[in-house]
């Protein structure tokens, strides 16, 4: 394996996060080729963790903006300090070259700055994460092509801000809807599936180090088989990760029928499946994961 | 050494057309970051000049499952043949450092002999190919030819989709607020400084796809299901039912997040997939049933069905003309439009013909991706 793919894959997990060599690779290029990578995968298989592990491993700030149907530039991009602006204009009502004072209150420093001119105004290179991508309009892919390809931001009065230092972009998508070709061709991409059975129980194991190894296994297992039925969400995760930790307060050192009848809640969140397993047996869902 | 590092760009080249004619969209940025990494030296381990080309050239999931295997085709015979020669010039580089990359680029990548790109030049789906592959009638697809319809499939049904989501796409921005321009302008003492637009309605299509899955219509079905799992994701309001003998509602099985799980579902809940044909008593089925819920002037009703009716023409009749009374426009895709000299002379059909709106061939590519047209003109 490349030394430096190897070192990353250290040090990521060091900061409990396990990278494979292939996920590596693309964290790898997008610090070279200063590429944004466009992450996709169901919800809860470790997307947004991995722009804040790669924030601590690079030790700067990781700037987030999570998306929603609605979004726009004056929340995202920049917004003029409207307040500031009329006390300017009160303050220097006698002015007489109104040009100049137009020009003054439309300057930088009448300017809010939104997450996207933050990160590219940084003195030190930050992590941009742009959190469910697929949540927000069309609209607003078009206002991210400029930063994504050129790392600069058009201001029709200020003209264009290029970056002082160029953030980590990392983009993430449920697959909620599909993004454009647009924003696609300026971005690496990687699909991020949820974990071998082998590399979950080394999470939960890494997160939670007290717990019984063979309660880990039971665990992952069992969430292995869910993710195998037809649910309406399998669980990511997150969810394996929260179960495990509810196991483990409770002092359980085996999953029983009842145990799965009382946590269930903490590994689905939809109606039809809670009813699903538990009209189940335990045994069914322990069966060993090829 | 120019000369040996254009080798290698070439054979790189080589690779993006080859992934370019299995439908990547690949431009030049895409190539010039493959040269970055190699002139890097990444190509130097085998998994990370893999994982490289995989992270730049990928730019959906479905290029993503594919990739590995096209990468193992393509560049798998030059890393074994060479493998021996590379050990001794990696020892070699370690002491010239400096001229490493262009050496072992050189030697590495070259020219493929002529047999080799013969042989890939029969792999390769070209141009002509493509658009053979898309006027191929789904029922005569051989075996050789099923996974290159399978990829263009996929392609061209993902382009259509994204140009009938930048067609349905409105723009935001209404009218102004005046309400809500006065609410901002409070804090502002009074200055109407802060203009708020009404958002624009969106016009909603709502469609509901009618599929025939009977014995007659196997070799067309599932190319016409896969057809209809991708305007779902860009029609909220798409309903899906399947019929042969009697109707199954579909939408609720196309909730799963991947194609493959959906398609599960559909095999083990369908149970009448192949069997006969009651088109009457299917179409009453969904008027009684779905009928008041799923039919409206708003409504688009598409059925994709070769009419070969095996029950009572009166029903079909009286079921289509009902439909069409209750829904905004009926739409009617028979795969037997595509054959040559085909007339709407079965007794199914003649019955309906008059109470459609559009009455078009479903047989091949080519005609599934002209029905982008039918449907949005309606």
């Amino acid at each position: 394996m490349n030394k430096d793919i190897e070192a990353l894959i250290q040090d990521f997990y060091a900061h409990d996060y396990i990278l494979n060599e292939e996920l590596a690779t693309s964290i790898f290029l997008l610090k070279n080729l200063e590429k944004p990578l466009l992450l996709e995968g169901n919800p809860g298989v470790g997307k947004t963790m991995l722009a804040k592990t790669l924030a601590e491993h690079l030790g700067t700030n990781l700037i987030r903006l999570q998306c929603y149907e609605g979004l726009d530039v004056s929340t995202t991009i920049y917004e003029w300090n409207y307040q500031k602006q009329l006390l300017h204009i009160k303050l220097f009502e006698q002015e007489k070259d109104k040009k100049a004072l137009g020009n003054k209150i439309f300057g930088m420093d009448y300017v809010l700055q939104r997450p996207l001119l933050q990160s590219i105004s940084a003195d030190k290179p930050v992590v941009l994460l742009i959190d469910e991508i697929d949540r927000a309009d069309e609209e607003f892919e078009a206002y991210l092509l400029e930063l994504l390809s050129d790392f600069q931001i058009s201001i029709p009065e200020l003209g264009t801000i290029t970056a002082k230092t160029k953030p980590l972009v990392i983009l993430t998508s449920n697959r909620t809807r599909e993004l454009s070709d647009a924003l696609r061709r300026r971005c690496l991409y990687h699909w991020v599936d949820f974990p071998s059975k082998a590399k979950e129980i080394d999470i939960i194991a890494k997160k939670l180090p007290t717990i019984d190894e063979e309660l880990a296994t039971q665990v992952v297992t069992f969430i292995h088989n869910l993710r195998k039925s037809s649910l309406h969400k399998p669980p990511g995760i997150a969810e394996s990760l929260d179960w495990a930790k509810t196991l483990l307060l409770m002092n359980q050192k085996n999953i029983t029928d009842e145990i799965v009848h009382n946590t269930i809640g903490s590994v689905l969140k939809h109606k039809d499946d809670v009813e699903f397993v538990r009209n189940k047996t335990v045994q069914e869902f322990l069966v060993p994961v090829s | 050494m120019q000369a040996v590092q254009k080798t290698f760009r070439e054979r790189l080249i080589d690779f993006t057309i080859y992934c370019r004619e299995r439908q990547f969209v690949l431009g030049p940025q895409e190539t010039r970051d493959a040269f970055a990494i190699a002139e890097k030296g990444y190509a130097l381990d085998r998994k990370m000049f893999q994982y490289s080309l995989k992270a730049i050239y990928c730019k959906r999931k479905e290029h993503f499952d594919r990739f590995d295997e096209m990468f193992q085709r393509f560049w798998s015979r030059y890393y074994e043949e060479k493998l021996e020669q590379r050990q001794k010039q990696i020892q070699q580089l370690k002491k010239e450092k400096d001229t490493a990359t262009v050496i072992f680029l050189g030697t590495e990548f070259k020219v493929p002999k002529k047999e080799v790109k013969e042989q890939e030049a029969k792999e390769t789906v070209g141009a002509n190919e493509s658009i053979r592959l898309r006027m191929t009638d789904f029922s005569k697809v051989d075996v050789t030819d099923k996974e290159k319809l399978e990829e263009l499939a996929e392609e061209l049904f993902h382009q259509m989709s994204m140009r009938f989501k930048r067609r349905l796409e409105n723009a935001n921005k209404g009218g102004i607020d005046i309400r809500n321009t006065i609410r901002h302008g409070i804090d502002k003492g009074g200055m109407m400084l802060d203009l708020a637009y009404k958002r624009k309605r969106k016009e909603k299509r709502k469609v509901v796809f009618i599929l025939d899955v009977s014995g007659s219509m196997d070799t067309y079905s599932y190319y016409l299901l896969r057809y209809v799992m991708v305007l779902k994701k860009y029609f909220k309001s798409l309903e899906f039912f399947t019929f042969s003998t009697h109707l199954t509602h579909v939408t609720p099985m196309l909730r799963a997040n991947n194609e493959a799980q959906i398609l599960k579902q559909i095999g083990t809940n369908v149970n009448s997939w192949s069997s006969g044909t009651k088109i009457g008593e299917s179409l009453t089925e969904f008027l009684s049933v779905y009928g008041s819920k799923f039919l409206s002037q708003k409504h688009i009703v598409v059925i994709l069905s070769d009419g070969l009716e095996t029950g009572s023409v009166t029903v079909l009749k009286e079921a289509v003309r009902t439909i069409r009374r209750k829904c905004k426009t009926l739409v009617w895709l028979n795969p037997l439009k595509g054959m040559k000299g085909f007339q709407p002379i079965q007794k199914g059909m003649v019955n309906v013909m008059p109470h459609l709106d559009a009455f078009e061939s479903a047989h091949n590519l080519d005609s599934l991706l002209k029905l982008e047209k039918v449907l949005m003109d309606v």
